[in-house]
């Protein structure tokens, strides 16, 4: 049988060992406080400026798009042509 | 053991259920203490007899006699927990779990007892610290065992349905709302809720819900709870509607979490915004702003190039970082999810060809889509593959038009080609 050694597990009475174990599983930690004022919250009543994104209104269309799509297009085309001259 | 005692006394004088809860805690700094005040044979007797002292000298007294049996029991069953903990240079988790379970069950025993007026809804810390450490003890057992190579969550499963009992006991409860353990119901839930993740059984958690529903008659309003139980209840509700893919119910049971979380609790809003960002990006077609991910590290690496990705359209880009991250992505069970974020990168790079053609075209050779497509992918497509993208965007209403095979054109709708852009 093989020789490896089987990993004892830590023994510990240490609360805060305790804890780690159940944090290793990253599951929802308990709050410090139970309750707190709404000023203590992530986004108190006004909210913040928008943190989100949205990638629909995304405009700002560059030139080097535009650039190396036409680029691109020229390869396509050169492909073309190379394949109807081999025809 | 005295002071331990003693402590019972105090906070049954002034009402207070931290302290209380404190007794019968495992982190008790009396702990080591109170594990060597007696021994097997007297410890029945010891505690009895120290709890009627005490109890003697409250005015008025704390309980009658039935009530002094009752949390005898709960403290013997404490002792033989502390004395598992203390009393071996290796702790034998299986022991301690017996005992816990037994101290749990007493405990259950004594808020059931106290019915007739005698209960008061602040002694709910006491049920609150049996559940929370019951798992704990569950999981070290469990842990214990898996180590040497068996496979079990035996105690786990064992814990839950000795916390699912505390569910229904507050569930339940009849008496008026000011004392009713009704105010117990979403702590008990959110440990619940804990405990059947671990054990991957996800529609436990949904059986909790709809009992829960099927109870709304006196049940006080979610918001009259505790912040801390009303974030946590949140975060659940979410994560269990995002793995039913229910992105819409995911998205508000998120939002809400997010926005009442409290702002110091870094660990939590990272594990909100795990699911609330692949949530978003579905339901919103929003993306996560750097100012947003700054302070996670973690969520910043995998997120934010995924998030350039879809506004570049780039393809590849996107494919990469979504295997780099898969590991994660797995775990976290957003995998599927954020594989879907490849459609909106597709969509992107599509308008893009559509606005590099000017506005106002509305007529774009297929080869055009195609020379974007092999660019921002790195692999030559054929013609074909290019116009089922196409297609496919084109069902899923990504894009207004239809293609013209014959011309090998795009023919896009003149107006709001691409939906969602607000154009």
């Amino acid at each position: 049988m093989s020789s490896k050694p089987v990993a004892k597990p830590e023994e510990t009475k240490d609360p805060k060992a305790i804890k780690k174990v159940l944090d290793e599983d990253d599951e929802f930690e308990d709050f410090p406080a139970e309750e707190w004022e709404e000023d203590e919250t992530e986004v108190p009543g006004g909210g913040k400026p928008n943190l989100w994104e949205e990638s629909w209104d995304d405009d700002d269309l560059s030139e080097d798009f535009s650039k190396q799509l036409r680029e691109e297009l020229k390869k396509v085309d050169a492909q073309k042509s190379g394949s109807e001259s081999q025809r | 053991m005295e002071s331990l005692i003693r402590a019972w006394r105090t906070a049954h004088v002034d009402e207070n259920g931290k302290l209380l809860a404190s007794t019968i805690s495992l982190t008790n700094t009396d702990l080591e203490e109170f594990a060597y005040s007696t021994n097997p044979a007297r410890v029945a007797e010891d505690i009895f007899r120290t709890l009627e002292y005490e109890n003697n000298a409250s005015r008025p007294k704390i309980t009658n006699k039935t009530g002094l049996e009752a949390w005898a029991e709960v403290y013997v069953a404490y002792w033989k927990v502390a004395q598992a903990l203390e009393r071996h240079d290796e702790v034998d988790w299986a022991q301690v779990f017996v005992a816990m379970k037994d101290m749990t069950q007493y405990v259950w025993a004594v808020i059931r007892g106290f019915q007739n007026g005698l209960w008061e809804v602040w002694q709910l810390e006491v049920l609150y610290t049996a559940c929370k450490y019951l798992r704990y003890v569950a999981i070290r057992t469990d842990e214990a065992k898996r180590s040497n190579g068996e496979d079990t969550w035996k105690s786990l499963e064992d814990a839950a349905r000795i916390i699912n009992r505390a569910f229904n006991v507050c569930l339940n409860d009849r008496a008026e709302l000011a004392q009713s353990r009704k105010w117990g119901t979403y702590y008990i839930i959110n440990i619940l809720f804990k405990t059947y993740f671990k054990l991957n059984a996800i529609t436990l958690s949904k059986n909790i819900l709809k009992a829960l529903v099927a109870n709304t008659t006196e049940m006080p309003d979610l918001l009259d709870f505790r912040t801390s139980d009303v974030v946590t209840f949140k975060y659940y509700c979410g994560v269990i509607a995002f793995l039913d893919e229910d992105y819409v119910r995911a998205e508000e049971h998120l939002e809400m979490a997010y926005q009442l979380c409290h702002k110091a609790a870094q660990k939590n809003k990272e594990l909100i915004l795990t699911y609330l960002i692949p949530t978003k990006l579905l339901t919103r077609r929003q993306l996560p702003s750097a100012t947003l991910l700054k302070p996670y590290p973690l969520l910043e690496s995998l997120f934010l190039p995924l998030a350039q990705c879809i506004k570049s359209g780039d393809l590849r880009g996107y494919d990469e970082n979504l295997a780099r991250g898969e590991d994660w992505f797995v775990k976290k069970r957003i995998f599927l999810t954020l594989e879907r974020g490849r459609d909106i990168t597709l969509r992107n790079l599509f308008r893009k060809v559509y606005l590099a053609a000017g506005e106002s075209k509305t007529r774009i050779p297929v080869d055009h889509f195609k020379a974007a497509v092999s660019w921002k992918s790195g692999v030559e497509l054929e013609t074909e593959e290019v116009e089922c993208y196409l297609a496919n965007m084109i069902y899923k209403g990504y894009i207004k038009g239809y293609i013209s095979r014959e011309k090998g054109m795009v023919v896009l709708s003149g107006s709001n080609a691409f939906p969602g852009t607000g154009v």
